[in-house]
């Protein structure tokens, strides 16, 4: 993950300029948005944050110094903001969990409860991100390179009392695509606009001019022919493969992972219209069958948890 | 395409344009419906909508489909996830309720 931090005067008026969203946002709001080159195509997933007259900008997609490049680029008056690479300082930290609220709050303190979905703050040296990738309660969190292992070992060594485990980047590629969260690496390589991405909701239909405005709008107008849509498949599938329906090529699979939770495949497929919709069991890759369902692909256990009424060590009394 | 899934398709595209309807109009969205996808999120991210917007949907399902979402049953909860889990939970009350007929 990125992270930016843009600071000076015309901070929010440069960000205006690039993001596809309106970038009104309250102190400690953070928004989830992307950029989009001239054609309209996702080239970066970000977030968008306020922290007073600063902005954080967390990312996903190229290296910090090709985003920054890109806002001075694409900014109307780039001369009275700076943008400051957060990853030459600070490393992340990602606590994901249904219970990952209670264990950042032993750790950071209980301030931490207070942070809504897509809420940040400071905490000492600490940036303290509520937004996660995996479904369930998520904290990024930003602290100074010198003091990672530091903090890494006292979320471990708080973590046990929480069954705690460190997961592997394939683990958390596998809850992003379970999850059907856009991951710009993947589903993000073939060149498609969030029309047919299904992320209309990441751009603000009122807003007429940031880079791919155009794109998006001739789009609209002309009509789209394809949309990702979410599958489960029984048995084996993987990105590339065609599908059909009674013979006839329909889509092809973009990106596919075997879910233990389900005990299946699920994915996302590229399916043309009217082929596009969830809730269809009738399409073929091969020989072996494919279902479409609406996203997402599993029901987190974190929709069931709230923090003022729940615990970690009172789960089994809780969820009975 | 087979006359029994171009019907399918048919019955979904019409669920799913009503309750695209259904949300813009009622909840006062400042989108139009070909810029509502169907995977679109309804709270946290997404619409960004609220608990009184969740009241709001249950009502609207309720006159408009005679479909009952319970939200404090697991159910009901999945069911307010995204535009297309709404329409998920119509066709499927609507099947329920046309095999109990037959």
């Amino acid at each position: 993950m990125r992270c930016l931090q843009l600071t000076g005067a015309q901070t929010f008026d440069a960000l205006d300029a690039v993001c596809p969203c309106d970038i009104f946002l309250r102190d400690g709001q953070m928004k989830h948005t992307l950029l989009l080159d001239e054609e309209g195509i996702p080239f970066a997933d970000i977030y968008v944050c306020r922290e007073g007259e600063d902005a954080y900008l967390l990312g996903y997609g190229p290296s910090a110094a090709e985003i920054a490049d890109w806002i001075t680029g694409h900014a109307t008056d780039s001369s009275d903001f700076s943008i400051i690479d957060l990853n030459k300082s600070h490393q992340s930290l990602a606590l994901d969990g249904p219970y990952a609220w209670e264990l950042c709050a032993e750790v950071f303190g209980p301030d931490v409860l207070g942070l809504p979905y897509l809420g940040m703050r400071t905490l000492g040296e600490v940036l303290v991100f509520r937004a996660g990738r995996t479904g369930e309660y998520g904290y990024h969190l930003l602290v100074p390179t010198g003091q990672k292992n530091a903090w890494r070992e006292k979320l471990l060594a708080t973590g046990t009392a929480f069954a705690m485990a460190c997961a592997s980047e394939a683990a958390r590629a596998q809850c992003v695509l379970e999850n059907s969260f856009f991951d710009v690496n993947r589903e993000g390589r073939y060149g498609l606009t969030p029309l047919e991405l299904q992320l209309q909701w990441r751009l603000s239909p009122q807003k007429t001019a940031y880079p791919g405005a155009e794109a998006i709008r001739t789009l609209r107008q002309s009509g789209w022919t394809h949309r990702l849509t979410c599958f489960i498949a029984p048995d084996f599938a993987s990105p590339d493969e065609e599908i059909t329906c009674n013979g006839e090529t329909v889509g092809c699979i973009l990106a596919a992972g075997y879910s233990p939770l389900r005990g299946e495949y699920v994915g996302k497929a590229l399916l043309r219209r009217p082929y596009w919709h969830a809730g269809l069991d009738v399409f073929r890759v091969g020989c072996r069958p494919l279902k479409t369902i609406s996203a997402p692909a599993i029901n987190n256990l974190s929709l069931k948890i709230t923090p003022y009424r729940h615990s970690f060590h009172t789960r089994a009394e809780d969820l009975s | 395409m087979r006359s029994e899934l171009k019907g399918k398709i048919a019955q979904r595209e019409a669920v799913l344009n009503r309750v695209i309807e259904l949300l813009i109009s009622r909840l006062r969205l400042e989108r139009s419906s070909n810029e509502l996808d169907p995977d679109t999120p309804l709270f946290g991210s997404g619409l960004c909508l609220d608990s009184v917007d969740a009241v709001e949907i249950v009502v609207v399902l309720e006159a408009e489909f005679g479909i009952w979402l319970d939200e404090d049953e697991d159910e009901g909860m999945f069911a307010l996830r995204t535009v297309n889990s709404l329409v998920d939970a119509v066709l499927s009350q609507k099947e329920g309720e046309l095999d109990n007929r037959n």
